[in-house]
């Protein structure tokens, strides 16, 4: 009896599991109004440095929208010691809510502030 | 016949099912990089997540059963030991380790590809070795002996599934079809893996499944002695397994929950399958 009430406690939190990702795919899924890749860039200046290989400024890719996008190009433009630079950064796969870090390159540190801006994604 | 003799064929067989087994991932640039790119506290989750495998399915498929623990922990040690051998002299002879290799990156890959190899060499020892000579080994591919369990069962079936799940998880097509399927396919996929598995381990007459009528009636079995009941259990192991992969391989980093998710509904097609083929493995016993 008492293996039985084991097997019974196993087979309970199995379906459990189960049910549990069909639900959170189903609730994902209502969530998911279609909406078009909101692509966002978020530049950490205060975690920027220097480096041998240049001025290094990180930056968080995110998606607002419902849709996913791909080979998202995003660029950064500031001005170093009076001439403008530009920088980019690629990210293959961008889900909606995706958080991905990326550094944009600088041959030093900008005079102004640093703009940014996407270039073109693929819907998949 | 010397002692030395069979310990040599011994080692011929482990290095044998080792590579039958550990090839396609030694063949996998992803494998390669997650060596050197994992932290060194992931791939020792994985390695001793493996190893409490090898030594489980060890015992519960009773290779040598008269032997006791301290024995079986020494195989299990020997069994990793000659699957780091192999991978490192094959990771050596694919040009991926090499003198200007950092030791650290070198041991990360050697670790992670030790994995699959280890269970080659264990499958090797278990499963493909010929019958002792005198032993009463007869139809069951490891001979007669008391049962697994239904418990028992799921252990095989949650290590088949690491060992299979193993070659998709560090790829990146898993990301690409969780990211391009829709929903509903996702939902589609679940069902499939749950009655892809039934008919395989119940309905298909492979030899170790277990089709038929069951002797006590499906009413007063036990809940896990119904078919769709193991099958169910099986598949939320599959599923915890390949969440496990998810997370060891760093797929949970910058993506969203739903992302990791599907990727486990996907990879779970992949773990569940090997479930099943573990369970046929250990067959009706």
């Amino acid at each position: 009896m008492r293996q039985n009430a084991v097997e019974w406690v196993v087979l309970a939190l199995s379906i459990a599991v189960i049910v549990a990702l069909v639900a959170a795919l189903v609730v994902d899924a209502v969530n998911d109004e279609g909406a078009p890749p909101r692509p966002t860039i978020v530049v950490h200046e205060a975690d920027a440095r220097a480096t041998e290989a240049g001025w290094l400024l990180p930056a968080t890719i995110g998606n607002d929208g419902d849709q996913a996008a791909e080979q998202v190009t995003v660029e950064a433009d500031a001005e170093v010691d009076g001439v403008s630079q530009t920088s980019q950064a690629e990210v293959d796969f961008l889900p909606s809510g995706a958080s991905i870090e990326v550094a944009f390159g600088f041959t030093d540190r900008p005079d102004g502030e640093v703009t940014v801006r996407v270039i073109a994604y693929r819907l998949p | 016949m010397g002692s030395a003799t069979e310990s040599l064929r011994d080692l011929i067989r482990a290095a044998g099912g080792g590579l039958l087994v550990g090839l396609p991932l030694l063949f996998t640039m992803e494998m390669w990089w997650h060596g050197f790119l994992l932290p060194a506290w992931k791939i020792a989750v994985l390695l001793a997540v493996a190893f409490v495998v090898v030594v489980g399915y060890t015992t519960l498929t009773g290779f040598r059963r008269d032997r006791s623990w301290t024995q079986l922990l020494v195989d299990t040690v020997q069994t990793f030991g000659i699957g780091a051998v192999i991978a490192l002299v094959a990771l050596v002879a694919m040009g991926r380790i090499d003198t200007s290799t950092q030791l650290r990156d070198a041991i990360g890959q050697v670790s992670l590809e030790t994995i699959p190899v280890a269970f080659g060499v264990s499958l090797a020892g278990a499963q493909l070795a010929a019958p002792e000579e005198g032993s009463d080994a007869g139809g069951s591919p490891t001979g007669d002996r008391a049962g697994v369990g239904i418990l028992g069962r799921l252990f095989v079936a949650a290590g088949a599934a690491l060992l299979f799940a193993l070659n998709v998880a560090p790829t990146q097509e898993l990301l690409v079809i969780a990211v391009e399927a829709d929903w509903w396919l996702m939902l589609l996929t679940m069902a499939a893996s749950v009655l892809a598995t039934l008919g395989i381990v119940f309905y298909a007459d492979f030899r170790g499944g277990r089709g038929g009528p069951h002797p006590r009636g499906i009413w007063r079995s036990r809940p896990l002695e119904v078919p769709i009941g193991e099958t169910l259990a099986a598949y939320a192991v599959s599923l915890l397994v390949a969440a496990l992969l998810i997370w060891a391989f760093g797929w949970t980093s910058g993506m969203p929950l739903d992302i990791n998710l599907r990727q486990v509904v996907v990879l779970g097609v992949v773990a569940s399958i090997g479930a099943a083929a573990g369970r046929l493995l250990v067959g009706d016993r």
